[in-house]
Parts: C-alpha cells; sequence; structure tokens
C-alpha cells in the first residue's frame, strides 16, 4: 500500500509554549520588596527592556537550608 | 540567595540584574529580609507571584506545592528567553555557571565566536570558519 502523508501532519506538531530558549520572556509586573529602599514597589519586566535580567525563581522564604 | 548577593557585583559589570520570584507574600518577603542573616544581604527585588501568575507563564509552578520550581531563566536585552535552569528540589544552583553562561553569550555576540563545553571567561571562542569543521 502507498505511504501517503497527511499534509497537515507536520502543521499538527507545533509544541505547546514552554518558556524556553529562544522564546520571547512573558511580560508581567508584579509586586516586590526591596531591601535597599525597604519599601514594597512594583515591578514591570517590560520596564528592564535594554539589560540583561535573571529570573530567580525559589520556593519559600523561610526553609530550612 | 546570599549565593548571589554574593556574586551581584560581577553580574552588574555585565549590565545583569536580578529579580528574584517566590509565591510568598511581599510582607513574608520583608520579614525574610529582617530576621535572615543571609536575605538580609539580598539588594535585588524580592517579587511576590501570589497569584501563581509568573510562576505559570515560565511553566516553573509545581502544583503540587503551589511554589516555584529552582528556576533560573535568564533574559537579554531584547526580552528573549535565552536560557532556563531547573535545578532539582534537593540541590541549590551553581551561580558561576549563571555568571558564566551570560559573559558566554556577551563574549559570542561580540566577537562572533563559538563558546565551547567548559569555557571560563578570559578564554578564547571557537572561530567560526569552515576549514575548521571536523577538525576539532
Amino acid at each position: 500500500m502507498e505511504f501517503k502523508r497527511d499534509e497537515d501532519v507536520l502543521n499538527d506538531c507545533v509544541q505547546p509554549f514552554c518558556a524556553q530558549t529562544t522564546d520571547l520572556a512573558p511580560l508581567f509586573a508584579a509586586e516586590a520588596y526591596d531591601n535597599v529602599e525597604k519599601k514594597i514597589k512594583e515591578i514591570r519586566l517590560e520596564s528592564y527592556r535594554g539589560k540583561w535580567v535573571i529570573l530567580f525563581f525559589y520556593a519559600s522564604d523561610f526553609t530550612f537550608v | 540567595m546570599a549565593a548571589v548577593a554574593a556574586i551581584y557585583d560581577q553580574l552588574k559589570v555585565l549590565s545583569a540584574n536580578v529579580l528574584a520570584i517566590s509565591t510568598d507574600s511581599v510582607y513574608s518577603h520583608k520579614v525574610f529580609t529582617e530576621v535572615s542573616p543571609s536575605a538580609s544581604k539580598v539588594i535585588f527585588p524580592l517579587i511576590s507571584d501570589r497569584s501563581h501568575e509568573i510562576s505559570k507563564a515560565y511553566r516553573v509552578l509545581n502544583e503540587k506545592t503551589g511554589t516555584a520550581f529552582r528556576a533560573t531563566i535568564i533574559i537579554d536585552p531584547e526580552g528573549m528567553i535565552v536560557t532556563k535552569f531547573v535545578n532539582p528540589l534537593e540541590v541549590g544552583r551553581n551561580v558561576y555557571e549563571i555568571l558564566r553562561v551570560i559573559q558566554g553569550i556577551q563574549y559570542g555576540r561580540r566577537t562572533g565566536e563559538g563558546i565551547p563545553a567548559n569555557w571560563v571567561s578570559g578564554q578564547p571562542g571557537i572561530i567560526r570558519d569552515p576549514k575548521y569543521i571536523g577538525r576539532i
């Protein structure tokens, strides 16, 4: 039997968004505590355009380690 | 946290800004910096992702615990994610690797050279010349 490739098969293989290398970083605005100014302020990722940013996710403020 | 604070000066040289994020409240963050000796040294903002919105958007939310994984995401000046590390639950990060990756990308973009495995700042990169293909 002749193998027939469905025209749409390749298009259906689009991967879900995984926030991976080469993806655009999702923009956000959130409250933050600034330990230098000792105050609560809003941080907008957008305002960091033109700079390198390291998002440092961690589980919890108070842990054993 | 203190480990990142320790390399903060070197990150500043690379024009890299740290934003720490957890699902705790800003009130928790404030008390954390007041009582924890290591957190008291923190000079970057501690973002509260109480709604889990940011952790979900970056696909680093541990849904079993409602907390973020130990994820490190580096974003370039154009707003593109250049790398994403997700550490094991039990093992802390290697902050020197974060530094090395940013130095490597910056060096690579500046010189056009490739950055080989285990490269460290100060070493040469690899010149992208077809005559070297298969010779390294």
